[in-house]
């Protein structure tokens, strides 16, 4: 899809509050001449030229009028643009989220958490400025247009002596304005490399002060920041020649209209005082469309990257799902969230055939995978670091997609991993779990509205001490602004919430890395007490392999033995070092 | 604001010149702007009286020739702002810069970098912001205010009377809407901050939440979220926005009063119809500074904030100072008398003695947290100790000049920080005095000379940023270079721990060999190997000496630490954990011999 497409499709969304903004704004942009007629009128009533028969004070009253009228259109304006604005901004950043969050498929994000976060702001940001652009285009197009045709009305020979050379010589300012970048960008480099110095330097205070080489290192910051000088110098000093030559422009406009002006009226010709003064107010902004129009355009490259780089964020999605229409209601009453449970088939067997995903550009991953499991299973998955047991349950779980193999689910194949393996089919513990910025029940339940399961999961993931620790029980704030929880405490708030959902089939992935001796005891016991729940985990620690009912040893992304622990002891070498190293 | 005054006088003093050519193109551009409505009245007049062609041509001559002195005037003030500005503070920065070096390793060691990029660079500029920008600004609308009610007030009393009220009025009320607007965008700014971190930590937890089916209600808390910002950040958008509204709603009241007041003059013969135009355009003059005005003061209070912090940095803690006395350029003993230091509440270590003669090696052993590390920054005095003293040649370290310790106490550690410049500027520090033949003479020492030479650009390839371009064992090996060219008396080295590639390996190994030549030495030894060469051994443990003496006879002794780490393995791979079993092992036969 085209920047264009795209373009329309957002504005049909609020179809209406964009026309209304966009008539609202071209109101608002035209008023001003109004201002400068009656002014004229003014004028020209106390030059004793009137054209109209009103008296200066009921001029004056019209024209109060008019300032009066403005003030009202802007409120009007500016309230229609605000909510229209911020409307597409909540609109965007939710289409996005929600791609993220909930359409199915594999997941990987192609940039970090604060990178995507850059384009959350910085792309939505231009798309937004953009179509402020169409919002006010309309209006500076009036303007421009109807000022000219007023000039013109008044004095074709003086608005044509006066004009062209004005719009010629912003013409050019246009044109030069691509050389002056060159000059913005070596400046800002010569800060970075200002900015590098210092970072560096400081970085390796300890060698340059056991160098001594203080001195030394002052006397380059000077070089450096000596050239920025220059640089930025430059910089200012090409602002301001095209600011100069701008305003300039307007003033030799005035120039040639007082030099016109007076040959007209030396002629005793019908040009007036009133003419003069319209002709003063109106000409500075007479080519501002000019400018407008330019910096539009340069807006449309900018929002063209932008849609670029979220279409790229957005791995997989639907054509124009940035622009994707669901209703958005940001006002009046919110219903609160109901948790569906959907309907799921109740695991019996789980069957793994050739399963295998490859890391773009890397050899690591995992190859030709085969398994089994049974209803009550308890199967343990293990290998040395990097051998492919997280990659293992990430692509079961359709975090990861599949290249090749299948999985079938009591003897059905599953089509989208990534929508199936979720309560109550399955629930997941990630190695590194991430608590979020809400309470610590809120974070166990994650929108199961149903509280009673709160408690069994964190007596499950054996938390009763450390709930009776927290002030505020469940309802402490965790995370980045909360209390501030172990490692342990994290994983086993990640593993109640794992507990809480009730699944079939509990995947978890090293579980006890953080936990002591006592507590990870501690907690393979609940995991076993509870409800008969099948497990596949990947660990390797004692407590869980001797718990298992099945053990796959994997080396290098492949499955190199199945068996209980017993046999592997036996059988594997792979087994043993494992077995020796906890 | 006297601090700002000081700070500022102190270091435009040196551009004083400029800044007279700035008050003069200011004043001038300030005075002719004034002037320029004057003609514009004159031609109305004229044209109005019936005046004849040439003379109102004159006129507009004259104007255009105004207006261009006017822009050249403005931008040449825009120009020495902008360049008196950078040089007054590239002086503050370069000062600040050099004092904060000095500041004790104490402080640098807890400081991220990008911090101190923001203290030396940011705060410095927005001083530089604040007075190109706002003082120069602000000083120019004052002055163009005032001017305009001066020429105002010359032409009818009643008119600069109604307009020096007007532009009060307006500066109050402008600056008070100003202040209603900065509480609630503050609130947006956290909750435009509060969306971006929710976004932000739910996609960190993107498989947490997928692969446990809490999408959906991720996006209900995404809703409840923007609804609040939807409405607040309108609300805060509405009172930036009434900020337009007041000014307008001012302004035009200032106009209706101005034509309303020059048609009544008009129309009372008191003044020409130019004169009304004058008032006129005096009072659109008016629009633009006094919303600057209005505007800026805020910005004020963001600069003082900045030096506040350049203060502080400049009174930070500089406990390392230098002594008077001067050491002698010749391998230098090394003598620690109990020394102690003491560093939170912890005692690090707990009176250190030992003595190496000149040329000398020590191969230093202990676990993390031994004191080791310690105790070599207090040998090449990056801290003081703070109970006992270290002596070199004799020579209390604080009574010894700086400039003479850094010469002779050469310390190369497992980090080595290159900067973005040449090789030559990475190995002396930027120091233009260092002869070209002195560092290929290093280079060769250290087996590099080739290398280097092999290099297109050879001494001047540009490193990339924080050097990279280097493999991590010529970084190494760079440090050496670094050490080298001091020619020091003391070398104090610890040996990088993790691997580098086995050719690079062998070349460091021979860089260490002939660093320690005919120099006294101290070395943090991760493996064996590296010990096997050294005259004595010290280990340390918990800020003790636990063992100390000459290398071949702690080797033949069977009980000592030192011979049974030599049993523990050949090819020693982690040093730390052996001295770990020996720690243990030695206590439990302490234990078992009370």
């Amino acid at each position: 899809m085209t920047t264009t497409q795209y373009l329309l499709r957002l504005i049909a969304w609020r179809r209406g509050e964009f026309v209304k903004n966009c008539f609202a704004w071209t109101l608002f942009h035209l008023l001003p001449l109004t201002y400068a007629l009656v002014i004229k009128a003014i004028f020209d009533t106390l030059s004793g030229r009137a054209t109209i028969g009103l008296n200066p004070w009921t001029l004056i009253a019209i024209l109060a009028s008019a300032y009066v009228l403005r003030l009202g259109n802007f409120v009007w304006c500016f309230q229609l643009f605000s909510h229209y604005n911020y409307t597409l901004y909540a609109f965007l950043r939710r289409n996005l989220l929600d791609y993220l969050m909930t359409a199915g498929g594999a997941r990987i994000l192609p940039e970090s958490p604060s990178g995507a976060v850059t384009r959350f702001r910085d792309d939505i940001s231009d798309i937004n400025l953009y179509i402020e652009r169409w919002v006010d285009v309309w209006g500076n197009l009036a303007y421009s247009i109807f000022a000219i045709a007023l000039l013109f009305w008044i004095d074709p020979v003086i608005a044509g002596l006066v004009c062209l050379p004005l719009f010629g010589g912003t013409l050019v300012i246009r044109l030069l304005q691509n050389n002056i970048r060159k000059f913005r960008l070596q400046w800002l480099e010569a800060t970075s490399r200002v900015t590098d110095f210092i970072g560096e330097a400081f970085a390796a205070v300890q060698a340059v002060k056991v160098a001594g080489e203080e001195d030394a290192m002052t006397e380059r910051l000077r070089v450096l920041g000596h050239e920025r000088r220059k640089r930025a110098v430059i910089d200012v000093l090409l602002m301001e020649m095209i600011r100069a030559f701008n305003n300039g422009l307007v003033y030799v406009g005035i120039g040639l209209l007082l030099t016109g002006a007076a040959w007209k009226m030396g002629r005793g010709n019908s040009f007036s005082i009133g003419d003069l003064v319209v002709f003063i107010q109106i000409l500075p902004r007479v080519t501002q469309v000019m400018t407008f129009i330019g910096g539009m355009m340069a807006q449309q490259k900018r929002a063209g990257v932008a849609i670029e780089r979220l279409e790229k964020l957005l791995v997989n999605a639907p054509e124009g799902q940035i622009v994707n229409p669901a209703p958005l209601v940001l006002t009046g009453p919110l219903s609160s969230f109901v948790s569906s449970r959907p309907e799921g088939v109740r695991l019996e067997t789980l069957e793994v055939v050739g399963l295998s995903f490859q890391y773009p550009g890397a050899t690591a991953g995992i190859e030709g995978l085969n398994f089994s499991l049974r209803r009550g299973d308890f199967v343990v998955i293990t290998g040395r670091i990097g051998s492919g047991k997280t990659t293992l349950l990430r692509v079961l779980l359709g975090l990861l997609p599949k290249t090749a193999g299948k999985v079938l689910w009591n003897g059905q194949q599953v089509e989208d991993l990534a929508s199936f393996f979720r309560p109550p089919h399955s629930s997941y513990t990630a190695q590194i779990p991430r608590l979020f910025s809400e309470t610590l029940g809120d974070n166990v339940l994650l929108g199961d509205t149903h509280d009673d399961h709160l408690l069994p999961a964190l007596k499950y993931a054996a938390m009763e001490t450390d709930l009776a620790a927290l002030e505020n029980g469940v309802g402490t704030m965790v995370g980045a602004r909360g209390v501030k929880l172990s490692g342990g405490q994290v994983q086993r708030v990640s593993a109640a919430r794992m507990f809480a959902r009730g699944a079939d089939l509990m995947i978890f992935d090293d579980l006890s890395s953080a936990l002591d001796v006592a507590t990870e005891k501690q907690l393979w016991q609940s995991l076993l007490s509870g409800p008969k729940t099948t497990c596949l985990v990947v660990s390797h620690r004692r407590p869980a392999l001797l718990r298992a009912t099945q053990i796959l040893v994997l080396e290098n992304g492949r499955l190199t033995a199945r068996g209980t622990l017993n046999e592997l002891l036996a059988t594997c070498p792979e087994m043993r070092r494992i077995w020796d190293e906890d | 604001m006297s601090n700002y005054i000081s700070l500022l006088a102190r270091y435009l003093r040196p551009h004083v010149l400029r800044v007279v050519l700035l008050c003069v193109c200011l004043f001038g551009a300030i005075g002719l702007t004034l002037f320029i409505p004057q003609t514009v009245r004159s031609f109305i007049d004229l044209a109005t009286g019936g005046g004849g062609m040439n003379d109102l041509i004159r006129l507009a001559l004259t104007y255009l020739g105004l207006t261009f002195l006017t822009q050249l005037l403005s931008a040449g003030s825009a120009y020495l702002s902008t360049d008196v500005g950078w040089r007054a503070t590239n002086l503050l920065r370069a000062d600040l810069f050099r004092q904060t070096l000095d500041l004790d390793m104490a402080y640098h060691k807890d400081r991220m970098p990008g911090e101190m990029i923001e203290r030396v660079d940011g705060d410095v500029s927005s001083i530089f912001n604040f007075f190109a920008q706002f003082f120069i600004r602000i000083s120019a609308a004052f002055l163009l205010v005032i001017g305009t009610l001066v020429m105002l007030w010359r032409e009818n009393w009643l008119v600069g009377l109604s307009l020096t009220i007007f532009a009060i009025c307006a500066i109050a009320v402008l600056h008070w809407r100003r202040g209603i607007a900065v509480g609630p965008t503050k609130q947006e700014r956290e909750l435009t901050a509060r969306i971006f971190g929710f976004i932000e930590e739910r996609l960190s937890g993107l498989d947490d939440i997928r692969a446990n089916g809490a999408g959906r209600y991720v996006m209900h808390r995404f809703l409840e979220l923007q609804r609040d910002w939807f409405a607040k950040a309108t609300r805060a958008n509405w009172l930036r926005g009434s900020i337009w509204f007041w000014t307008n709603l001012f302004f035009a009241i200032g106009y209706i009063m101005v034509l309303g007041l020059g048609v009544w003059l008009h129309l009372s013969g008191v003044v020409t119809l130019g004169t009304v135009y004058l008032f006129f355009s005096y009072m659109s003059m008016l629009e633009s500074p006094l919303e600057q005005i209005a505007s800026q003061l805020q910005e004020f209070q963001r600069s003082a904030a900045g030096i506040n912090r350049v203060r502080e940095l400049m009174n930070g803690p500089r406990t390392i100072v230098s002594g008077e006395r001067t050491l002698a350029r010749q391998p230098h003993s090394i003598e620690f008398e109990e020394v102690r230091f003491r560093y939170l509440e912890q005692d690090v270590l707990k009176g250190l003695s030992f003595f190496l003669k000149p040329e000398e090696t020590l191969g230093l052993l202990g676990r993390t947290g031994s004191g080791k590390t310690t105790m070599i920054r207090l040998a090449s005095r990056l801290y003081d100790p703070t109970g006992g003293r270290i002596l070199i040649d004799g020579v209390d370290l604080r009574d010894a000049h700086l400039r003479d310790v850094r010469r002779s106490v050469a310390l190369v550690t497992q980090d080595v920080h290159l900067f973005c410049g040449t090789i030559r500027d990475n190995l002396t520090f930027f120091n233009s005095s260092v002869s070209d033949e002195c560092i290929l003479e290093v280079l060769d020492e250290l087996s590099l000379r080739s290398w280097i030479e092999e290099l297109p650009e050879k001494l001047d390839t540009m490193l990339g940023p924080s050097g990279s371009g280097l493999s991590a064992g010529q970084s190494q090996l760079l440090a050496f270079g670094r050490a080298f060219l001091r020619d020091p008396g003391i070398v104090i080295l610890d040996e990088p721990s993790s691997r580098i590639d086995p050719a690079t390996e062998r070349l460091v190994t021979r860089a260490v060999d002939r660093l320690l030549k005919d120099r006294t030495g101290i070395i943090i030894a991760h493996r064996l190997a590296t010990v096997a060469r050294v005259d004595k051994i010290m280990v340390l443990a918990d800020g003790n000496i636990v063992e100390y003496g000459l290398r071949e006879v702690l080797a033949r002794d069977p009980d000592s630490r030192y011979s049974m780490l030599l049993r523990l393995s050949a090819e020693a791979t982690n040093l730390d954990e052996q001295l770990e079993h020996i720690e243990s092992v030695s206590l439990v036969e302490q234990v078992e011999i009370i």
